[in-house]
C-alpha cells in the first residue's frame, strides 16, 4: 500500500511523528520516492523565488501617516473615558438643581463682579504683600486671609463652565481614538 | 555605537518617537511588501497594502508583547490583511493581463530564471485566496500548523486540506507537460 498524498506532505513539513515508517516504505517504493521527489521540487522552486526590491521607501509616508495620530498609552484613554463618563452622570444629576437656583438668585452684572473680583484681589495682594516672612511663624495663628466673596451662582456657573471645558477638551483629546 | 534593537524601537515609538518607527519600516518594508507581493502579485496593490499593515501595526504597538519577534508578527499581520482585502474583493478568478508581467531584457540564463519566477507567482496568485495565505504562512514564514490555524483562526485539518490542495494546484500548473 502506497503513502497518501496527505503523510508525504507532513513528511516533508516534519510534522509526523512516525517518521521511521515513511522512511523505510520510501526505500522500497519507487513510485511514493518519485512522487516525494516531485514534492521536493515543489518545495524548492516555491523558496527559490527572489525577494523583490521596493521601488521607493515606505518610512516617509508610513511616518507621517503614523505621526498624525498619536497613539495614547491604554491607561490614559481610559481614564479619560472613565472621568467623562462620571463628569456626564454629575452634570446630568447636577442639572435640575442648577434650573432651580437659576431664577431665584439675582445676577449681579459683568461689570459689578469684574469691580468686586478686583477690589477683592488687591485686598487679598495687599494682605499678602504685608507679611513678613521672619514673623510669618510668630503671626500664624493670628494668620486669616480675608474670605472670598464669590457669588454661590458665579461659583457654580463657573463649575459648570469648567466642567464644560474639561469634556470638550477630552473630547478632542479622544477623537482620533474614538475613530 | 551598535544599531539599536527591535525592541529599543518599539518601546521608542510607543513614546510617540515617529523615527524609531521609521527605521522598523525600513527594517522590515521589503519582507512585508514581498509577503503582499506573494498573495497579491500586483505592485502597487502590494505597496498599498504593506503600507496598510505597517499603520496597522504602529496602532497595535501597545499591544504587542515584546518578548516576540517583530519581523514575523508584523509578516503575519501583512499576510491576513492581504487575505481579508481579497476576500473583500471576491478576486477568485484567473490572473488577468493588469497583473504584472516583466518584461525587462536581460541575458538568456536570467530571463530564463525570471520567466520561471514568474509562472511561480502567477501560479501562486491563481490559487484561492485561503489558499495563498497558508501557502505564505507555511512556506515563508515557516509557520508550523498549529501556528496557522492559531493565526487565522481556523481548525487545524482546514490548515492541512487547504495547504495540500494548494500544493496539488501549484504541482499541475508549474509541472504539466508543454
Amino acid at each position: 500500500m502506497h503513502l497518501t498524498d496527505d503523510q508525504l506532505n507532513e513528511y516533508l513539513d516534519n510534522e509526523i511523528a512516525d517518521r521511521a515508517h515513511i522512511e523505510s516504505h520510501l526505500d522500497s517504493c519507487g513510485e511514493c520516492a518519485a512522487r516525494l521527489i516531485a514534492l521536493q521540487t515543489l518545495f524548492a522552486e516555491l523558496d527559490s523565488l527572489p525577494e523583490l526590491e521596493l521601488t521607493h521607501s515606505l518610512a516617509s509616508r508610513i511616518t507621517l501617516h503614523a505621526t498624525s495620530s498619536p497613539q495614547l498609552p491604554r491607561w490614559l484613554t481610559l481614564t479619560a473615558t472613565l472621568q467623562t463618563a462620571l463628569a456626564l452622570i454629575a452634570l446630568i444629576v447636577a442639572a435640575p438643581f442648577v434650573m432651580n437656583l437659576l431664577p431665584a438668585i439675582e445676577m449681579p452684572s459683568f461689570t459689578e463682579f469684574l469691580i468686586q473680583l478686583q477690589s477683592q484681589w488687591i485686598t487679598l495682594f495687599t494682605t499678602i504683600t504685608n507679611y513678613r516672612v521672619a514673623s510669618l511663624w510668630d503671626q500664624l495663628p493670628a494668620f486669616s486671609l480675608p474670605p472670598l466673596q464669590i457669588p454661590t451662582l458665579t461659583l457654580s456657573l463657573a463649575l459648570a463652565f469648567a466642567s464644560l471645558l474639561w469634556l470638550v477638551g477630552n473630547g478632542l483629546l479622544l477623537r482620533r481614538q474614538i475613530k | 555605537m551598535t544599531a539599536p534593537t527591535d525592541r529599543d524601537l518599539i518601546v521608542r515609538a510607543r513614546r510617540g518617537d515617529g523615527g524609531a518607527f521609521s527605521e522598523l519600516v525600513t527594517r522590515y518594508q521589503t519582507s512585508v511588501f514581498n509577503v503582499c507581493y506573494r498573495i497579491l502579485h500586483e505592485r502597487g496593490e502590494a505597496e498599498d497594502l504593506a503600507q496598510e499593515t505597517f499603520i496597522r501595526a504602529y496602532n497595535r504597538l501597545d499591544q504587542f508583547d515584546l518578548e516576540r519577534e517583530f519581523g514575523p508578527w508584523v509578516r503575519r499581520v501583512a499576510a491576513n490583511l492581504c487575505l481579508n482585502h481579497l476576500e473583500s474583493q471576491k478576486i477568485t478568478a484567473p490572473l488577468d493581463e493588469d497583473r504584472d508581467a516583466d518584461e525587462s531584457v536581460r541575458p538568456e540564463k536570467q530571463v530564463e530564471a525570471r520567466e520561471r519566477s514568474e509562472q511561480i507567482r502567477v501560479a501562486l496568485a491563481s490559487l484561492p485566496p485561503n489558499y495563498r495565505v497558508v501557502v505564505e504562512l507555511r512556506h515563508y514564514q515557516e509557520l508550523s500548523y498549529d501556528e496557522i490555524a492559531a493565526e487565522l483562526k481556523i481548525p487545524l485539518s482546514d490548515v492541512k486540506s487547504h495547504l495540500f490542495r494548494a500544493r496539488k494546484l501549484l504541482a499541475e500548473k508549474l509541472h504539466a507537460p508543454d
